[in-house]
């Protein structure tokens, strides 16, 4: 017996919208960036969580290979949804993440968190935070490309994108972030404050990858 | 706004270059008012004045930690350790020379200005200082010989 219509239609549906959820899960990430409230991500935190499924929805397809490997056969509809009602919910739903989500309320939610820095600030708190997730949030579509870029779509893409982010993170983030901590250093050092940490941190910055090739080389 | 064209690589870098060509000039004019207004107090006023400096000086800072971070390749385990180790170098070879320079100077200026030749005077710290920066090695080469030498333990 064949699969129903309507349930490959649904099943159609739901890969359809994985780029949706995925756009919606940088949005959440970028939320998370300011929510953990300081300047490092936490592993197991809120960002790295919407990343990590950012990444999954986006290569959701070339995961659902591993099924045909470990034997069960997963027969991923084609040809569209014949279903007018479904391809509407589809189009309708996918629309309003692009239109009113990603091209409206992330830039007003940047605003808000551009003006929670500067209250952050006069609380006497950190204002790079804030600054840091209204960029996030701005950047959300060319972050969206640049994992697209990163799909291999074999069965591993999954964890392609998640390396290549690695080395996207370690080779362009990281020395722009090693100056950033260098300022922090002299502006501690010109205020009295603790600021060897800091030159230490952007040494490090500046040199992840030897550091991961040492810690695999202790192992 | 177009936010097809906003990438967070490009607000990070941007940020960090307003930050270092626009921010911190600016600011090093505050700490050399700040450093003014402390001399004038009698109190520490160096780390204002040094902060200012450095302050002008982020990119070539910046310039300085890229030639001590590419001292080996990329993927070579030693490289943050020989990153230091040339910081390390860097600092006692060519900042503590200039500083014992200026410290000889401190101490002819006390000789010359309060015309006090005594121990408790301050004209022999300036000159210990600079005698003390010109041999940071040797006194790492001091230090351990006598560790080399307790290795033994007390017997």
């Amino acid at each position: 017996m064949g699969t129903p219509q309507l349930l490959n239609d649904v099943i159609s549906v739901l890969l359809l919208l994985a780029p949706s959820a995925a756009m919606l899960s940088l949005v959440l990430a970028g939320v998370s960036l300011r929510r953990e409230g300081t300047l490092t991500f936490a592993i197991g935190g809120g960002f790295t969580k919407w990343m990590f499924w950012a990444v999954v929805f986006l290569t959701l397809q070339p995961l659902l290979s591993w099924f045909t490997s470990f034997g069960v056969a997963v027969p991923l509809p084609s040809g569209g949804i014949t279903t007018s009602w479904l391809a509407n919910f589809q189009s309708d739903v996918s629309q309003f993440v692009s239109n009113f989500v990603v091209r409206h309320l992330v830039p007003t939610l940047a605003a808000y968190f551009l003006l929670r820095a500067v209250l952050d600030a006069a609380s006497g708190q950190h204002p790079l935070p804030s600054i840091l997730a209204a960029m996030f949030l701005l950047g959300t579509q060319t972050t969206y490309s640049l994992l697209q870029s990163y799909n291999t779509g074999t069965q591993y893409a999954t964890v392609d994108v998640l390396d290549s982010l690695w080395n996207h993170l370690v080779g362009t983030i990281m020395p722009i972030a090693a100056v950033l901590a260098l300022v922090g250093a002299i502006l501690n050092f010109a205020t009295r404050k603790p600021f060897l940490r800091l030159v230490a941190v952007s040494l490090a910055m500046l040199t992840v990858s030897a550091i991961w090739k040492l810690l695999t080389s202790m192992m | 706004m177009n936010l097809g064209n906003m990438s967070f690589d490009n607000g990070v870098l941007h940020l960090t270059n307003w930050l270092g060509n626009v921010i911190m000039p600016t600011l090093a004019a505050a700490f050399i008012i700040i450093a003014i207004l402390q001399f004038s107090k009698g109190k520490e006023f160096a780390h204002s004045m040094y902060g200012a400096l450095a302050c002008l000086m982020v990119s070539g800072l910046t310039r300085a930690f890229e030639t001590f971070a590419s001292q080996a390749a990329w993927n070579n385990p030693d490289l943050y350790w020989i990153s230091l180790v040339t910081l390390i170098n860097w600092f006692a070879n060519v900042i503590l020379p200039v500083y014992a320079a200026s410290q000889v100077a401190a101490m002819a200026l006390r000789l010359g200005v309060f015309s006090l030749v005594h121990p408790t005077s301050g004209w022999l710290r300036h000159f210990v200082t600079a005698a003390l920066c010109l041999m940071v090695s040797g006194l790492l080469r001091l230090a351990e010989f006598f560790v080399t030498q307790g290795t033994g333990g007390v017997t």
